[in-house]
């Protein structure tokens, strides 16, 4: 008996501090969203935050009824926010990876990256045979420059290899590198420097589901994002917003 | 701490592929290099004012930039001009002209070091300012100044690993590329360096075999000019 009840008393514990109860006492919730990854986060001529990723927060917190908090993170921070309490819940262009499992809480996919080869509008190449003989520059290392290394010898391809993302775009911009092998705001960044040659996606390489995440344990947070994420993929409304931002629809299997 | 090198090994032929192509980026720039310096060492000392003016900006610019500048200027430069080349192409050319112009000073000091007699005793048999320049001087003022060319040529070498920027797949490049999919950064900067030292004894051995090949004094007496 005394054995259970300190059992109960342990699993009852942590729900003191439940996140959750502290959203609905406070009245507000606190998200973070990195802010320098457009479309996802940005901050827009007015410095608003604005993007895809915000969209969706301004959408939780009215739907629950709770005043909106960014905590502004960069990409290594993310996870660090909501595990030291600074924030209650991460929606960030956060892909659901084996290695954040081990850390945090995913809820169910709400959105997503994909990483793809982009050229400029006008050039033919519709699919991997089309690029034979031909170079993709990638940023070194990256999961584009594996998966693309890995297609190589198959398709007759050369892959490229530089060590930033600047350099890379850079390659893009100045005519250096006709194929690119990279994520969605990458292309943005290119397409916004390069007046008069515009790139558009030819090929997809990857596609990564992204959730919101919570700090590891927060059962009861999680599963009320799960429902709330449910009924806005039903209603239509996070793909509206990501359609705003993306100008493409998030694919059905990566919402299931 | 436990060392694990067998990502890095796994990954050979990437290590050979980046050496072979270190050296091929090595050689090339080293045998242009040289005309071009040679040439503007030439052009330093001409009575030709146009002549000495431009090479002189020209030694004055590129050892006053970083290389790496100089390499991103010819490499996103020309491409936003319309007129681009490859990554390889490209860094042939950069490293051409950068180690052009410090072999220029080291050419440079080899023909003034050479005596003022010998310039004398060659206008008093007729010859034209190069043919004293070809049957004359260049020799003694190359054998002079070898040991210098070495070392510059060597680091030359060591330098085209900045080309790895430019997306050339040399050493470097590949083995960034080798760290970056391992995660061993230790291991795989161990490896190359003992490849780049091996290299650089290679080449020094290579142009002690072709000083003794073409410097008859060093070869029968075994002593520098």
């Amino acid at each position: 008996m005394a054995a259970v009840a300190m059992a109960s008393l342990f699993v009852a514990a942590p729900s003191f501090a439940d996140v959750l109860d502290n959203i609905n006492s406070s009245k507000k919730i606190r998200v973070a969203t990195d802010l320098g990854i457009p479309p996802f986060g940005m901050l827009d001529g007015s410095m608003q935050p604005s993007g895809s990723d915000v969209d969706v927060a301004k959408l939780l917190a009215a739907d629950w009824g709770v005043e909106l908090e960014f905590i502004n993170t960069t990409g290594p921070t993310r996870i660090p926010n909501i595990n030291t309490d600074k924030a209650d819940v991460v929606i960030s262009s956060l892909s659901v990876t084996e290695e954040r499992k081990k850390a945090v809480d995913f809820t169910r996919p709400y959105s997503f990256i994909r990483t793809a080869i982009i050229a400029p509008a006008d050039d033919l190449a519709k699919e991997w045979k089309d690029l034979a003989g031909k170079s993709v520059a990638v940023v070194r290392s990256t999961t584009q420059d594996i998966a693309l290394t890995e297609k190589a010898p198959e398709f007759g391809f050369t892959v490229v290899r530089y060590d930033d993302d600047a350099t890379t775009i850079t390659a893009a911009v100045s005519g250096q590198a006709t194929y690119v092998g990279l994520a969605d705001p990458q292309m943005r960044a290119i397409n916004e420097r390069s007046p008069g040659k515009k790139f558009e996606a030819k090929i997809v390489i990857n596609q990564f589901p992204i959730a919101m995440a919570v700090k590891k344990g927060e059962t009861k947070l999680a599963e009320k994002l799960n429902e709330w994420i449910a009924t806005n993929i039903e209603n239509g409304k996070l793909n509206a917003a990501y359609k705003a931002h993306h100008n493409i629809d998030i694919p059905a299997e990566i919402l299931k | 701490m436990s060392f694990d090198f067998s990502p890095i090994f796994d990954r050979w032929p990437m290590l050979l592929s980046g050496a072979l192509m270190t050296m091929l980026l090595a050689t090339a720039a080293t045998a242009l290099g040289f005309v071009i310096g040679t040439l503007c060492a030439v052009g330093r000392n001409s009575s030709y004012r146009a002549a000495s003016a431009i090479c002189a900006v020209y030694v004055e610019t590129i050892r006053n930039t970083p290389f790496l500048v100089q390499i991103f200027l010819i490499f996103f430069g020309l491409s936003t001009l319309g007129f681009t080349l490859g990554a390889v192409t490209v860094a042939i050319l950069a490293l051409t002209i950068n180690v052009g112009a410090y072999t220029g000073e080291i050419m440079r000091a080899g023909f003034n070091s050479v005596h003022s007699g010998q310039w004398e005793a060659a206008e008093c048999l007729g010859l034209s300012r190069l043919q004293t320049y070809w049957h004359v001087v260049l020799f003694p003022a190359v054998e002079r100044v070898y040991p210098s060319l070495t070392s510059q040529f060597i680091l030359l070498m060591l330098a085209s690993s900045i080309t790895s920027q430019i997306s050339v797949p040399e050493l470097t490049g590949n083995a960034n590329f080798i760290q970056g999919v391992s995660f061993r950064p230790l291991e795989t900067y161990l490896v190359i360096g003992v490849i780049y030292f091996a290299l650089s004894v290679v080449m020094r051995q290579a142009f002690n075999g072709i000083g003794m090949l073409i410097f008859p004094r060093r070869r029968r007496l075994g002593t520098a000019l």
